[in-house]
């Protein structure tokens, strides 16, 4: 069922990790993704992976539910897949009908699914254990110092946070939607491409004249309420970083220079 | 066509933080030719209980069954059952797509896989029944206001022509005049084709005037199963789970405390406005 999609909601438990600054997750969050990048070898690997058990354990989310997230996107790690094991020069492993495979190409190919699915772990862990609210903040934060040359920094993040919070409404309301036209004998699972695509037409619009009505409401109250901006807004809730934001810090220094310092340092090791 | 629900339970997304039970261990009989009114204050699992009877949602547990036979037996059976189970959802202009008014009726019938003809006949039946004025089909139902657009909505459904239909709060957010004439054309609809139906309400007195038998359900269970007459002289428990009964009822039972010889199965200001009248005369006799 469609509400079932997982990615980008916040899993409301009490963890270590939602106690975290958002601030501070969201900067070791994008030095993660840069990190992975530079991971070589298996160790590396490893590590990283035992990084990301412990953080999802930390977490306290199912890591079935992280599982779930993946999904959408195993078209794109599978053609990630293939396109490295194809195009990757080096020593001939076998062939594939008139394509050489490469024993570089099968390795490049198993570490970059690794790398986009630890991307996609490690980034739906900031959502889920941040609250929109706390992550906009956040995200307000980081760019405050960028505001003089002219980022709109206040706007982004209102836009980021409508954005953020408007998800789940509007997969309720595809729900919905899809419900209804399915009571009126609407067929989403038989039928070849194009049969498939012209029943997607009964739910598009219903959703498009929704999501701007309700643009339009959302607009209107906040002009009846005076939103001018983010010029000289105050917080109700200043969150600043803590001790716990300190032991977040470190052991993830540790982990991402233990797992990229390997991947240099045993060359050997490289891809076996 | 008999409706049974049995042990019907619903949790949704079980086994994560947002598990949620919606309804638990129902049981229902559904008899063809009723008309049920659903009653329960917001949450109480109405809308989730609807879904599954035309096989929109499954239960976690429990079975539904039409004629003794299970709704998820077979596939082919479940696309019948949504077009022999017609369902209207809360807010159904939601749904409205097309561009026309014709066309948006007509989508139920073709998917259906009707003849051109055939669905000509049923659209201009089920506006008839719904009470579209003709001259409105070829608009777009975008152009329509919000009673118009809830009547094309429903006879959206009606163009199913199902077996059972399914009313989920067909008059929430409409004046007045537009609750009153769409619920006159659901109680004239029951009445000409005998149509079974399911009317799922906040309103008591929409309920009262209508229904011949209330459902009423609380926190996922059902709480109550009678005649309205049965249901509405409990007024004390239905206060309890944030229900009620209507109006002209609460008059009336309230005269009755006062030592008046008046009925307290009144229901409806029109018989009301005649006891109270006769109540009077006789006042006016005995003064005399």
């Amino acid at each position: 069922m469609i509400s079932d999609i997982t990615l980008g909601q916040f899993y409301p438990v009490d963890s270590f990790i939602h106690k975290l600054d958002a601030e501070i997750k969201i900067i070791l969050t994008l030095l993660f993704m840069v990190a992975i990048f530079f991971v070589q070898g298996y160790i590396g690997f490893t590590i990283i992976f035992i990084y990301i058990l412990i953080t999802v354990k930390a977490s306290k989310i199912p890591f079935l539910f992280l599982i779930k997230g993946i999904k959408p996107i195993l078209f794109f790690i599978v053609f990630t897949v293939i396109l490295n094991m194809f195009m990757t020069d080096g020593e001939k492993a076998f062939t594939f009908i008139i394509w050489d495979v490469t024993y570089e190409g099968i390795f490049a190919s198993v570490f970059m699914a690794l790398r986009i699915i630890f991307l996609v772990i490690g980034s739906s862990l900031l959502t889920y254990t941040t609250s929109p609210i706390m992550l906009t903040d956040g995200i307000e934060k980081l760019l405050k110092p960028f505001v003089k040359i002219g980022v709109p920094a206040y706007e982004l993040a209102m836009m980021m946070s409508i954005a953020l919070r408007f998800i789940p409404t509007l997969i309720e309301e595809t729900d919905k939607i899809i419900k209804a036209q399915k009571a009126r004998g609407s067929d989403f699972e038989t039928g070849g491409l194009i049969k498939r695509g012209k029943a997607i037409i009964p739910i598009l619009v219903p959703l498009f004249v929704s999501a701007f009505r309700r643009a339009d409401e959302l607009a209107m109250a906040m002009e009846a309420r005076c939103y001018n901006g983010g010029v000289s807004r105050t917080r109700l809730r200043e969150s600043r970083p803590g001790v716990y934001d300190v032991y977040a810090v470190i052991i993830f220094a540790l982990f991402m220079s233990l797992s990229i310092a390997i991947g240099y340092t045993n060359y050997e090791f490289k891809g076996f | 066509m008999n409706l049974e629900i049995k042990n019907l339970s619903h949790i949704y997304m079980p086994g994560t933080a947002f598990s949620t039970v919606a309804i638990k261990n129902i049981n229902l009989t559904i008899h063809s030719g009723e008309f049920i009114g659903l009653i329960g204050h917001s949450g109480s699992g109405k809308s989730t209980l609807i879904q599954h009877l035309n096989g929109l949602l499954k239960g976690t547990e429990g079975e539904i069954l039409i004629d003794g036979k299970n709704i998820f037996a077979d596939k082919g059976m479940l696309k019948e059952l949504r077009f022999k189970v017609g369902l209207v959802f809360q807010y159904p202009e939601a749904q409205l797509f097309e561009e026309t008014v014709y066309a948006d009726i007509a989508f139920g019938p073709k998917n259906m896989g009707l003849s051109d003809d055939e669905i000509d006949k049923r659209v201009k039946e089920a506006i008839s029944l719904s009470g579209v004025k003709e001259e409105l089909l070829d608009k777009s139902p975008f152009d329509l206001s919000g009673g118009q657009k809830r009547r094309v909505a429903i006879a959206g459904v009606l163009a199913m022509k199902p077996e059972i239909l399914i009313l989920d709060e067909p008059t929430a957010g409409l004046d007045p005049k537009g609750r009153r004439s769409i619920l006159n054309s659901i109680k004239n609809l029951h009445k000409k084709t005998g149509m079974t139906v399911i009317l799922v309400s906040h309103s008591m007195e929409d309920i009262a005037n209508n229904v011949e038998r209330i459902v009423v359900m609380n926190q996922g269970t059902v709480v109550m199963d009678g005649t309205v007459d049965e249901i509405f002289s409990n007024s004390n428990y239905l206060s309890g789970i944030g229900l009620g009964i209507p109006a002209v009822t609460k008059v009336f039972s309230k005269l009755s405390e006062a030592g008046y010889a008046v009925p307290k199965n009144i229901y409806t200001v029109e018989s009301a406005v005649e006891i109270i009248k006769k109540l009077l005369e006789k006042e006016v006799n005995n003064d005399q």
